[in-house]
């Protein structure tokens, strides 16, 4: 990677098996993860804006990857470009959209944020869902996308028609709910479609990582779903209120994915040491969902899972971590379970032992 | 606090306003035009002033024209009962390059784009209505982009013109999603008219 966050120059290679990177915190360990999920999704996985991954004082950055996938040796490089377009190319074809990169490489992220995908409000929890869509099938990307933007569309139309509904307004707003209808019904289906397999494994996750048999329920039913007509038809009941508060109320981006313990919803019954092993049980869960569609797993991501997590914890997740490449971070010592095959130490983005000189193709 | 000096400054200040071009592109252009000769930057100017000068919107169809219609329009070959809607020229050049077209057109001058400002009441959409008694049109094809905005916009289309009892279609889908017509190559787009299907109101 060139002028990526803080490094200047950096050259890493993996182990095909278990990385571990070691180093006080500041170092630049994140930003190496972040680098490497930055391929898979192009974005941040701390949320950061792009213009944020680019070093300070350059004008772009670039994070190439050259990656193995079904025996075949794929060169994958994406470029940020400060407040401009980002591009992207595959073995040195450019791509005509960045976003078709997406697919090329895929990325399982743990961070000790995860406690928010239990905690924190629904949109935590949307994200995770339609992340791991766009992890399963880069199509997916689309749909979310498409939802997005007709939102954004339909919320400014709102906006200009001030509380009223003129023929003209009323004409344009039909056109919009019913494109609002089909793309959010779209992403909705795909949505429970991926439930049906996710809900049973994070039912197994759990129960490995919190070393217990416990219920655990993960549910989408979106109240629209089950009004007459579906999102079309609470569109149509929900315009008044959507006119007079100038925003769209109702729609795949108010819904919820309700978690439950023992029957009870996790955010407000479960303690903090069930939340966090349920935030690993999701993400567990979703990498094995990805590995079984895609029939390639992906590349494990450990961002300093370890220091949140009491001993027992940390064995379980270890244990139970999926065979593949993994990549993880520590401020600390590593767990005792871990046997890495290769170690890196980051220091002041610095990165050592040095990739091995390679014979550039 | 002004870095250039005032000329300058007025210089990226428009080229900024040009579609497409941010201020550093702006800034890399004015100093390319600043380079030239005399003679090569009066040339430029001569054509934007020519251009603005000379061609004007057809009356009919507001694709470019020379005269008061353009060269479409005044073309009495062309199946006058079919019209294609577009919504910029470059889109009616587009769908002209795939030679499968023999009707006429009618550009709307965008799609509709709330987030834009641009509504219904801001295209050619009442001056399309005028014409279909005026012209005894039996068909529109609604050619605008695979995009969100441009499918918006057919549907829109399509629900104003069924009621008047015409064939409305819509190409076929097949063209890059997300995409413009204008970057579709000339065998897809032919495909795609060749495969319009007819609207619902
Ligand atoms: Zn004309």
């Amino acid at each position: 990677m060139t002028d990526f966050r803080g490094y200047a120059e950096a050259d890493v290679t993996f182990a095909p098996g278990l990385t571990a990177v070691l180093g006080a915190n500041g170092q630049g360990k994140t930003n190496l993860l972040e680098a490497v999920a930055y391929l898979a999704t192009l974005g941040s996985f701390r949320g950061a804006p792009p213009d944020a991954l680019i070093r300070d004082g350059a004008d772009r950055a670039v994070v190439r990857g050259e990656v193995e996938r079904d025996g075949r040796e794929l060169l994958l490089e994406a470029e940020l470009v400060a407040g401009g377009r980002n591009r992207a190319q595959v073995n040195r074809q450019p791509l005509r959209r960045a976003r078709d990169l997406l697919g090329a490489l895929r990325v399982t992220v743990f961070s000790p944020d995860d406690l928010a995908l239990v905690k924190a409000g629904p949109g935590e929890r949307r994200r995770f869902l339609d992340d791991t869509l766009v992890a399963l099938h880069p199509r997916n990307d689309g749909v979310r996308g498409e939802v997005d933007r007709v939102l954004r569309q339909r919320n400014a139309l709102l906006k200009q028609a001030g509380g009223r509904l003129s023929p003209e307004v009323e004409l344009t707003l039909d056109v919009w709910d019913a494109k609002l209808a089909t793309a959010g019904e779209a992403l909705a289906r795909a949505r429970t479609d991926l439930l049906a397999e996710l809900a049973p494994a994070v039912g197994v996750a759990y129960a490995e990582v919190a070393q217990r048999e416990v219920a655990v329920e993960a549910i989408y039913a979106p109240a629209w779903s089950r009004v007459d007509g579906g999102l079309a038809g609470a569109l149509a009941a929900g315009r008044p209120e959507d006119l007079r508060r100038g925003l769209s109320l109702v729609g795949p981006h108010r819904d919820e994915l309700e978690l439950r313990l023992r029957g009870l919803p996790a955010r407000t019954h479960a303690s903090q040491g069930e939340q966090r092993s349920l935030a690993l049980a999701l993400r567990l869960a979703a990498h094995r969902v990805v590995a079984v569609a895609t029939g390639t797993p992906p590349v494990l991501l450990l961002d300093d899972v370890f220091s949140e997590l009491d001993p027992g914890r940390s064995d379980a997740l270890l244990a139970h971590l999926p065979a593949g490449q993994t990549i993880l971070t520590t401020a600390g010592a590593l767990p005792p379970g871990a046997r890495p095959d290769q170690t890196l130490t980051i220091h002041d983005g610095t990165i050592v032992p040095p990739a091995p000189a390679r014979t550039k193709p | 606090m002004a870095v250039y000096a005032a000329p300058v400054q007025e210089l990226i200040d428009e080229l900024g306003r040009l579609p497409g071009v941010g201020p550093k592109s702006a800034q890399r252009i004015a100093f390319h035009l600043l380079k030239l000769s005399r003679e090569d930057a009066l040339r430029l100017a001569k054509a934007v002033v020519e251009a603005k000068d000379r061609v004007a919107w057809c009356t009919r169809c507001f694709n470019v024209a020379e005269g008061e219609l353009c060269g479409i329009c005044t073309d009495d070959r062309r199946d006058a009962t079919v019209v294609c809607v577009v919504e910029e020229p470059r889109d009616l050049v587009a769908v002209e390059k795939t030679q499968e077209f023999r009707g006429r057109y009618h550009v709307l001058g965008g799609a509709m784009s709330p987030i834009e400002g641009i509504g219904p009441e801001h295209l050619r959409v009442k001056e399309l209505l005028a014409r279909i008694d005026a012209e005894e049109i039996t068909e529109v094809i609604l050619c605008t982009n695979p995009n969100i905005e441009g499918e918006t916009t057919a549907m829109y289309l399509a629900r104003l013109l069924k009621p008047l009892g015409l064939r409305v279609t819509r190409i076929a889908s097949g063209l890059p999603v997300g995409g413009d017509l204008e970057y579709a190559d000339e065998l897809t787009l032919g495909r795609a008219l060749e495969g319009r299907r007819e609207l619902e109101g």
